[in-house]
């Protein structure tokens, strides 16, 4: 079950992380700073089916399965750390 | 319930220098964001833990050592992780 970090409605977000990536927590900060409403998913801490069901997801965007992964209103993706596309998309 | 792993800083420290002389002797740079890197080695850490060997953070491991041996650190894409990022992916 993705965590939900509430913050400033707009497009739906949603990023799939791992909990040791340093890029992946680069992400989630910028996004946290830009107080936008998103959904996350630390892939490496889910095992099992779980693990699997999301890792479809990941694949069906980015079939490299890299991260941080982010689907934005499940029509586009942006992978790695992207700092200035995430800010002028994201920008109030 | 936090489940964090605790992490000793001396043990990172001890690692990053030891990484450092390792990559310099063998033609390669750490990053010079040494916050970012010794996040990275924290991970690294982590990784021995649960797997068992040094996983690469930004990968995701199956956890079974022969099927992860590309992307033990130092994995099989980082020369041309280097190549198109400047940097290890």
């Amino acid at each position: 079950m993705a965590k939900h970090v509430p913050g400033r409605k707009g497009p739906y977000i949603m990023l799939y992380a791992l909990s040791t990536c340093p890029w992946c927590q680069k992400t989630k900060r910028l996004l946290d700073e830009l107080g936008v409403d998103y959904y996350y998913e630390d892939v490496d801490l889910l095992s099992g089916d779980a693990r699997r069901d999301v890792m479809v997801d990941v694949e069906r965007w980015n079939p490299n399965r890299s991260f941080p992964t982010i689907v934005i209103d499940d029509s586009r993706c942006i992978i790695g750390f992207q700092e200035n596309e995430l800010r002028n998309l994201l920008k109030v | 319930m936090n489940t964090e792993p605790v992490i000793n800083q001396d043990e990172i420290d001890r690692l990053y220098l030891r990484l450092k002389k390792e990559a310099e002797d063998s033609g390669y740079y750490l990053n010079p964001d040494t916050d970012f890197t010794k996040a990275l080695i924290r991970s690294l850490i982590i990784n021995e833990g649960r797997y068992g060997y040094w996983a690469c953070p930004c990968r995701l491991a199956d956890g079974i050592k022969s099927e992860d041996l590309d992307i033990i650190c130092p994995c099989d894409y980082r020369d041309a992780d280097l190549v198109q990022y400047d940097t290890c992916y």
